[in-house]
């Protein structure tokens, strides 16, 4: 790959290049959730909907390891961002933890 | 196969790495112990502040000055500014009652040495013009200080690993036996077994778990806080902001604060600090449910409401993200910081409960020059894991 496709953004809510994600799996940081931690990649406005399998299969093609090993194991509320103003929704305010 | 080195730090997160840190700078070989991914505790599900208004006159408000300038030069050694910011802070007060006691703990502080005050309606407006208008007063301190935690573990990780710091993770510590010349094995999850004649306890909300396993009493409880993470959002004022809620009932337990009886049995206060990322950071509850790391509906409904009480035009604003992390609570409040009477050679670090961030160089250090035996320090006397030997 030329070194400057390396520079490519990955993450681009958080402006994250391939080339930190690279340097951070080679430091040790193989999960998904570690790269998000270390380089802020999937922090963003998004969530990582965008970059999550591309983080994923980067991760595995260069470890070796299996996608769902690599992956977040769970997803939580909220996955799309809401606005604070939600509480004043009834049903939101019935909601009860499933 | 067996690691040998001469002390095992079990625990990867801010303690733990901040131990093996400034070990490894001490000349000691290191190996870093932690069952979980990077940041997987509550150093990654916290908020990121050096805060001195919340701390009592005494060794936390103590070596909260020490950690502001140890992370001064960290920073410096790194060269990285760690997401370090220095908005300065206030604590919001909602009637006379809160005055009063917030005008006398402020006193405190500022005999002290902490640059603290309290300011009025004007005040506050000119610092936070968003700000609810039921706020009567507030105190400031321009000390309160932050710094990103996934940049000051990662700073301590990469400098530490240069000087020959070894970190395990997603491989938990299962077992811990003394050999007859006194060295401690500990076994972990796929095996391995690592050997030193000194280990450090640094496990944060699992370290009881830990001690049980050489017979140490640790009595660290977990205590649930959750926030919630908004979008990217210009400054909404100068400062942070919590407020007097919390503290009040830290400092008085005979007074009763004014909160639903949800809101009381989740501990709710505010808190509200912007992040290096332009997002704003909001929480935060206090639950006692065990090990549950889990957000709630509840949880994050009542974290809303409570700050449009306070800001009430943020409800244009989204949320992208609720976390959740288990803070390691004692039950004075205080950290663990020593070696346990009895038990030669094992320390531990841990229990710093909302602390963990401000107080992570300083306990690093400390338990360095502990491990070193370097000259005894008595104000940390106080802090001995042995004040709860005998419970």
């Amino acid at each position: 790959m030329a070194d400057d496709d390396k520079d490519m953004f990955i993450c681009r809510c958080e402006e994250v290049t391939l080339r930190e994600i690279e340097q951070a799996i080679d430091e040790g940081f193989v999960t998904v959730t570690d790269i998000k931690r270390v380089t802020r990649a999937g922090m963003g406005l998004c969530q990582g909907r965008t970059c999550t399998k591309t983080i994923a299969r980067i991760i595995a093609q260069r470890t070796g390891k299996p996608l769902e090993e690599v992956l977040p194991k769970s997803y939580r509320y909220p996955v799309r961002p809401e606005k604070l103003q939600v509480v004043e929704n009834e049903e939101f305010n019935d909601a009860k933890d499933s | 196969m067996t690691h040998a080195a001469d002390v095992l730090v079990i625990g990867g997160g801010i303690i733990g790495l901040s131990c093996g840190f400034y070990l490894t700078k001490r000349g000691k070989r290191v190996c870093v112990l932690d069952s979980g991914g990077f940041a997987d505790g509550a150093s990654g599900a916290c908020d990121d502040m050096i805060l001195f208004q919340s701390k009592k006159p005494g060794i936390n408000l103590e070596l909260t000055f020490e950690s502001l300038e140890l992370y001064k030069s960290l920073r410096a050694e790194v060269d990285d500014n760690l997401g370090f910011a220095n908005l300065g802070g206030m604590v919001l007060i909602e009637n006379q009652q809160e005055l009063e006691i917030m005008e006398e703990f402020v006193s405190q502080q500022r005999s002290y040495g902490l640059d603290v005050e309290v300011i009025d309606k004007r005040e506050i407006h000119k610092k936070q013009p968003f700000l609810s208008d039921h706020i009567i007063a507030s105190t400031y301190s321009k000390m309160d200080s932050q710094i990103d935690p996934f940049a000051v573990m990662r700073a301590f990780e990469r400098k530490g690993s240069s000087y020959g710091m070894k970190v395990f993770r997603r491989n938990g510590v299962v077992g811990i036996e003394r050999i007859g010349n006194g060295d401690y094995l500990v076994s972990t999850q796929d095996g391995t077994v690592f050997q030193a004649p000194i280990v450090v306890n640094a496990a944060g909300t699992w370290a009881g778990q830990i001690g049980e396993m050489v017979g140490a009493n640790v009595p660290i409880t977990p205590k649930r806080g959750q926030i919630i993470i908004t979008e990217r959002v210009p400054p909404i004022g100068e400062t942070n902001l919590w407020s007097a809620k919390y503290l009040v009932t830290k400092l008085r337990n005979d007074v009763v604060v004014d909160l639903n009886e949800d809101e009381r049995s989740m501990g709710l206060s505010f808190a509200f600090t912007r992040s290096g990322g332009d997002t704003y950071l909001v929480g935060s509850t206090r639950e006692y449910v065990g090990f549950d790391k889990g957000t709630t509906i509840g949880g994050i409904r009542a974290i809303i409401n409570q700050t449009l009480k306070y800001l009430p035009r943020l409800r244009d604003v989204n949320f992208i993200r609720a976390i959740a992390g288990l803070r390691p609570s004692t039950p004075d409040g205080r950290m663990l910081l020593g070696e346990h009477a009895g038990i030669d050679g094992f320390f531990t670090a841990a229990g710093h409960e909302g602390d963990g961030i401000a107080l992570a160089p300083i306990t690093g250090t400390l338990l360095a020059a502990m491990v070193c035996r370097d000259p005894g320090d008595h104000r940390l006397d106080e802090l001995s894991p042995n004040r709860f030997a005998n419970l």
